[in-house]
């Protein structure tokens, strides 16, 4: 895969109409020099990364956005969301469509093995993805960045399909680096991608990745996606920094998103009804 | 006025003198010219291990005193701090003498890189005169692993690998003895740990390494990277210097941050991505073929994976901003990752 940036920009010219790309044009990041940021995003990168996820967006997946306006246009933000679909394509819609829908590019928090895969590591570090440590969030938000946090974590994806729109535990770290930083979390349920790529089975300890999936499929099926996100969690006023110190406090908050993540996905099946594609 | 926590006017306040170790390295050398153009500064004393003759490449006969001294000698060491050193007045003591070459292990080697620091340490302690030790440390004492923050901040966990060779052995033992002191005695001890300083004559492992026209590196990872000027390095080792009353661990990032085969690229290099399994038997070969420094072994984690220097605490406290770009040479084609 070429990676030098002007490449990446031909190329994302290629994949983009005129419309998107000025709409990409107002994109801004912390440049470190030399065009990146400290964590290795490129907007041309960027760019590239929406022209790649453009056909699934609006083809293949036809994202169904409701509530985007609810993600702030500035300052810090935590995006926490359910995470299903044995393969981490929810994280891809998710980002596709908050960068399209508000023009803020969305720091999506992978685990920690991501940076270890070849390729994949570098391709998602360009479009703005950082390992899960909490230094790297910290510096983010003291940024005034956006995380997107999957608070299940692996687990989330790699739960059996009889599992489905079931959360699995829900970690507090988001909620706390919420709190001390003075960030709001908005609150987001993704529906559809629970059903993209049923799971049978998982072969435990794969290399530096926890686990080998064995899915229905080989591909994911073209289910359609729904974003819906909720009102902010405003843990930037209920709460006060030092709060993020109070493990209570924490869970309170931590609780306080689990539940309206849980009431966007009993809306969004309920708007879905029995259309899985449709 | 330096903006920061301690606001002060140190930045233009006259030191009567100040002791450069290392002098006869780049960076020595520069801080001793920095130093010498700078009139609140009386007298700077110059230490290296060269011949005086062959030492500098400037003199100032009314500001400037060079010695040839082996530090590493406790009693040589003694010797200068309590005569010339204290003759001179010298309140301020900057050690950037490090061993250079990364392959030069044994007890020797030790004792310059981290006995020499211990004995300056003691005798500044109870040094009539010095107030203030600055200790050029380095961005290689700590840990680069996938799970750990890109961006490092001064309590970064430290690299104490036990099969680290000595160049990072000694880096970490000498950063940790200074740490240690500090607070116990009225010297003011600062260490300031900075980035790769992308300059001949430095030390630096990426500067071998972008010495050959062809750059391998692990396919499939192009981590970022951060290198600091040899100018910024200066003015870092300048501003600790003359930071009276601040004492702590500082780290200096340089203005340059971007991906290693951007780095090879902008120094006009073709970078080549190789199954990293093979890059070890290459570069050593290459090490003994060639005599060059670059050990693949000791870069390996950060050739995979991204660490930047935070430097918000010396922005914030020494009012350090890197301004000064690498010079990089020339730009031609990488292949990618």
């Amino acid at each position: 895969m070429p990676f030098p940036p002007a490449i990446a920009r031909g190329l994302a010219h290629m994949m983009l109409d005129q419309e998107t790309l000025d709409e990409l044009e107002g994109l801004t990041i912390n440049d470190a020099g030399h065009g990146f940021d400290p964590f290795g995003m490129h907007l041309d990168f960027v760019r590239l990364s929406v022209g790649i996820t453009r056909w699934f967006y609006q083809k293949y997946f036809r994202v169904i956005s409701i509530g985007n306006e609810k993600v702030p246009a500035t300052g810090p933000a935590v995006l926490a969301c359910n995470h299903s679909g044995t393969v981490p394509i929810d994280g891809m819609m998710l980002w596709s469509d908050v960068v399209r829908t508000t023009g803020r590019v969305p720091r999506a928090i992978a685990d920690h093995f991501v940076p270890t895969l070849p390729w994949v590591g570098v391709l998602f570090a360009r479009g703005g993805m950082v390992g899960g440590s909490r230094g790297n969030a910290r510096a983010l938000l003291e940024n005034g960045e956006i995380l997107m946090i999957f608070p299940e974590g692996t687990p989330g994806i790699g739960k059996n399909f009889s599992e489905r729109y079931q959360l699995q535990k829900w970690r507090v770290g988001h909620a706390e680096l919420a709190i001390r930083h003075g960030a709001p979390v908005i609150p987001v349920a993704i529906i559809g991608a629970e059903e993209q790529m049923p799971q049978l089975a998982k072969i435990p300890g794969f290399g530096a990745v926890p686990y080998l999936p064995i899915p229905l499929t080989p591909v994911p099926m073209p289910v359609r996606y729904r974003i819906l996100y909720g009102d902010p969690v405003p843990t930037d006023k209920d709460y006060r920094p030092e709060d993020a110190d109070d493990p209570e406090r924490v869970r309170e908050a931590s609780r306080r998103v689990e539940e309206a993540v849980k009431g966007l996905i009993e809306e969004g099946l309920r708007l879905r009804g029995g259309r899985l594609f449709t | 006025m330096i903006p920061g926590a301690y606001g002060g006017d140190f930045f233009r306040s006259p030191i009567r003198g100040v002791m450069v170790t290392g002098a006869t390295t780049p960076v020595g050398e520069r801080l001793v010219r920095e130093l010498l153009a700078d009139d609140t500064v009386g007298r700077v004393l110059a230490v290296g291990l060269e011949p005086e003759d062959q030492a500098l490449s400037f003199t100032d006969p009314d500001r400037l005193v060079y010695r040839q001294v082996d530090l590493g000698r406790s009693r040589r060491a003694h010797e200068l701090l309590f005569g010339v050193a204290r003759e001179l007045e010298v309140e301020v003591v900057i050690h950037t003498a490090m061993h250079r070459s990364a392959h030069d292990r044994g007890q020797r080697v030790r004792a310059q890189n981290v006995e020499a620091l211990r004995t300056l340490l003691d005798l500044s302690e109870r040094h009539p005169t010095i107030r203030r030790l600055v200790f050029k440390s380095s961005a290689e004492v700590y840990q680069v692993q996938y799970d750990l923050p890109v961006l490092i901040t001064e309590d970064h966990p430290i690299n104490l690998a036990p099969g680290a060779p000595q160049f990072i052995r000694d880096r970490v033992e000498a950063d940790m003895t200074a740490c240690a002191r500090m607070g116990l005695f009225n010297l003011e001890i600062i260490v300031v740990r900075m980035a790769e300083i992308l300059a001949p004559g430095t030390g630096s492992q990426l500067f071998d390494y972008l010495e050959a026209p062809l750059c391998l590196r692990p396919a499939g990872f192009d981590p970022m990277i951060n290198v600091l000027s040899l100018d910024d390095s200066v003015r870092a080792l300048e501003l600790a210097g003359r930071a009276m009353g601040v004492q702590g661990v500082f780290n200096i990032g340089g203005a340059d941050t971007l991906p290693l085969s951007a780095a090879i690229q902008k120094w006009g290099r073709m970078g080549l991505p190789m199954p990293g399994g093979v890059l070890p038997f290459f570069y050593r070969a290459r090490s003994r073929l060639r005599g060059s420094e670059f050990s693949y072994g000791m870069n390996r984690r950060r050739f995979h994976y991204a660490a930047v220097l935070d430097a918000t605490r010396a922005r914030r406290v020494l009012g350090f901003e890197p301004t000064e770009r690498v010079n990089w040479p020339g730009q031609m084609l990488d292949t990618g990752p």
